[in-house]
């Protein structure tokens, strides 16, 4: 079932051995992180700046609040959801904190408090958007596309709304200071936020890999009838995987509240169809069962360098919309090929 | 209580019609102006397109696809007809979109069913490329159309405005194609299960096909009647359309997974959408919730329609009990 166990397999006859290192190649786990290293050598003598200290911690700061986004997507993939609410959760989130912690007319305005209590209550959005998403799909037996946009019309309405009660603007601004330096700060040199994501990420890794939890998210994924004879706690697992995509849309709201510096009802807004494309160019399949979480670093990683070079080399939004699309539709075909590959073995 | 079981299953199964009522209910005790024939007009009126799209998705759906690329279908299409077609005559106009609209569809269905791709992949990237493409064409700028566009929207057909006759005549032509037509039965059967039909002799990859070209075809209808009412496009149009086409087909009882829902249920769904925010304007609501009614809305119904599933699966089986124990 895994790839990588496919490179184990002993020596192909010496007749045919370009086509066996192309189609190891393509089976590889890293074949997504393999295509980053030739895009960027590909791309480096028109844009030598992608290699620059300067754009290199750019890319990053733009990855992490869709990395952290599209983990949590990643475990709603593999049980053959999907979750459409993300980035409603980002916007709900991204206000309700604001209001608690903001220095005008916030709920909590100059308290010492003031900036845990609105992380948590983002934290608690998130899980609570989930919650209803995963207890409708597991309790009411709605398909989780249908829910979760509903869902996301919802609170993305909501967000929007919520915000005419706080201020006066389309936005909630003037967020303490020890918030905001969430999004500039940096320990030992790593940026905060990269820390935070990193930790999720590896945190999301072992959950997967290593974690009883994380084989029945495979099994409900791969069989949902097989996996409930087998004594799965189906129910249970589909409704945690959508509380992980909602707390990890949570995450990404307070980066991008605090590097925006203020609660925007639209913060994130444009990410939803970037996220699923993201998780689907590193290899998680759409029906579920298959998919890792370094897959989806490696596919945020690649959809970002295509569109920060695209930037440096002037593109217009066009150009940049017409190449994401190009190398999705890419990555789907190969990944077609690569499970008939699978298959036919 | 086997007839209030009956009676619990009747409501169940007509769900979005009852819904339907008491929203009418409703909305016409607080506002005598909203029961009008003029206000029914009217909501028929802005739910054409929407209603055109949604019932091309919904031969998408049946087969157990999905299309997620009819906005921008209906953005570029809508693009390059005010750029480069300015000056011809609408009637022509109006093919070229269809055509061009057609032709996307067909690139979409082609790839999903000689690549074997899934569909919500390639519709995602074709999306994302016509989108930038009609940005292309564009500029980003906002597009206007000349005046004899634009005045379709004001011209009647016997009394009957052209949006309307576009509505009725798509709705019309779609459920005379998948009710009274071999394809319209193959369609259910692709849907209901893919490896049955294949093993029954049916062209499963051109019925695929072919649904995908319809979705684009009423996409490339749809997009032409909402310029008329609008008489411009910028690079927000049919942004997200598509969810709207998927929501109202689904209201209107159609699966996700294919095989079971009709266009009768989608031309209800868009109506009772417009319906709802009709409704909303003439009572004077808070233009904020207008998205929050709508989502709670598709959410019970949805969710009517899960609740369905199980009791009808509980009344099954109560007819099974007495039999075994006997």
């Amino acid at each position: 079932m895994s790839p990588s166990a496919s490179t184990d397999t002993p020596a192909a006859p010496a007749d045919r051995p370009r086509a066996l290192r192309l189609a190891k190649l393509l089976l590889s786990e890293y074949f997504v992180l393999v295509l980053c290293v030739v895009y960027v050598a590909a791309i480096y003598p028109f844009v030598p700046e992608i290699l620059t200290w300067q754009v290199a911690s750019n890319i990053l700061g733009d990855m992490m609040p869709l990395l952290v986004v599209a983990i949590g997507q990643t475990f709603v993939l593999i049980i053959a959801g999907i979750d459409l609410s993300i980035t409603a959760i980002i916007s709900m989130a991204a206000v309700v904190g604001a209001s608690v912690m903001t220095g005008t007319n916030g709920y909590l305005s100059g308290s010492a408090v003031a900036v845990p209590a609105a992380i948590l209550a983002m934290l608690a959005v998130g899980v609570a958007v989930g919650a209803i998403n995963g207890l409708s799909v597991v309790r009411l037996n709605m398909p989780s596309f249908i829910v979760t946009l509903a869902t996301r019309m919802f609170f993305a309405g909501l967000a929007i709304w919520y915000v005419t009660f706080h201020s006066t603007s389309s936005s909630i601004a003037d967020l303490p200071a020890s918030f905001t330096a969430f999004a500039t700060g940096s320990v030992l040199g790593v940026p905060y936020t990269v820390a935070l994501a990193f930790a999720i990420g590896v945190a999301a890794h072992v959950l997967l890999s290593r974690t009883q939890f994380g084989r029945w998210v495979y099994a409900v994924g791969a069989n949902p009838a097989a996996a409930r004879i087998s004594g799965v706690p189906v129910g249970r697992t589909i409704m945690l995987t959508f509380l992980i995509s909602g707390a990890c849309a949570s995450v990404a709201a307070m980066m991008y509240a605090s590097r925006m510096q203020t609660g925007s009802p639209i913060a994130g807004e444009n990410i939803l169809l970037d996220v699923i494309g993201a998780v689907v160019i590193g290899g998680t399949s759409l029906f579920g069962g298959k998919g890792k979480i370094v897959w989806t670093v490696f596919g945020v990683l690649f959809l970002l360098l295509i569109d920060t070079s695209m930037k440096l080399l002037g593109s217009s939004l066009f150009m940049i919309y017409i190449i994401k699309g190009g190398v999705i539709l890419l990555a789907a075909t190969v990944d077609t090929f690569r499970h008939h590959l699978l298959v036919n073995r | 209580m086997k007839t209030g079981n009956r009676l619990v299953l009747l409501l169940l199964q007509n769900a979005p019609y009852v819904l339907f009522v008491v929203l009418l209910i409703l909305f016409g005790l607080v506002s005598d102006r909203f029961l009008a024939v003029a206000n029914f007009r009217n909501i028929v009126i802005q739910a054409a397109p929407i209603a055109i799209l949604a019932i091309g998705m919904t031969f998408v759906l049946l087969t157990g696809q999905i299309d997620l690329s009819v906005g921008a279908s209906m953005y570029l299409t809508a693009s390059i007809l005010a750029i480069y077609l300015t000056g011809i005559p609408w009637p022509l106009g109006l093919i070229a979109v269809m055509a061009m609209a057609a032709a996307i569809g067909a690139v979409n269905g082609g790839v999903v069913t000689r690549l074997g791709v899934a569909s919500f992949i390639v519709t995602l990237a074709t999306l994302f490329i016509l989108r930038g493409i009609a940005m292309w064409l564009s500029n980003t700028r906002t597009l206007m159309f000349p005046d004899p566009i634009t005045d379709l929207n004001r011209a009647h057909v016997l009394g009957v405005p052209s949006a309307i006759v576009a509505f009725a005549a798509v709705f019309a032509v779609a459920w005379l194609v998948l009710h009274q037509t071999p394809f319209g039965r193959q369609v259910y059967a692709v849907g209901g299960d893919p490896e049955a039909a294949r093993k029954a002799g049916l062209p499963v990859r051109r019925i695929v096909f072919l649904c995908f070209v319809i979705a684009g075809l009423c996409a490339g209808i749809g997009g032409f009647v909402s310029i008329t009412q609008i008489g411009a496009v910028g690079p927000k149009y049919g942004d997200q359309i598509e969810f709207s086409a998927i929501a109202a087909a689904v209201l209107g009882g159609v699966s996700l997974f294919g095989g079971r829902g009709s266009v009768v249920g989608t031309v209800f769904g868009a109506i009772l959408i417009k319906t709802v925010q009709n409704g909303l304007n003439i009572i004077n609501a808070d233009p904020y919730i207008y998205p929050l009614v709508t989502a709670a809305i598709i959410f019970i119904a949805v969710a009517i329609d899960g609740l369905r599933t199980r009791i009808i699966e509980k009344l099954e089986r109560r007819t099974i009990r007495p039999l075994t124990g006997e």
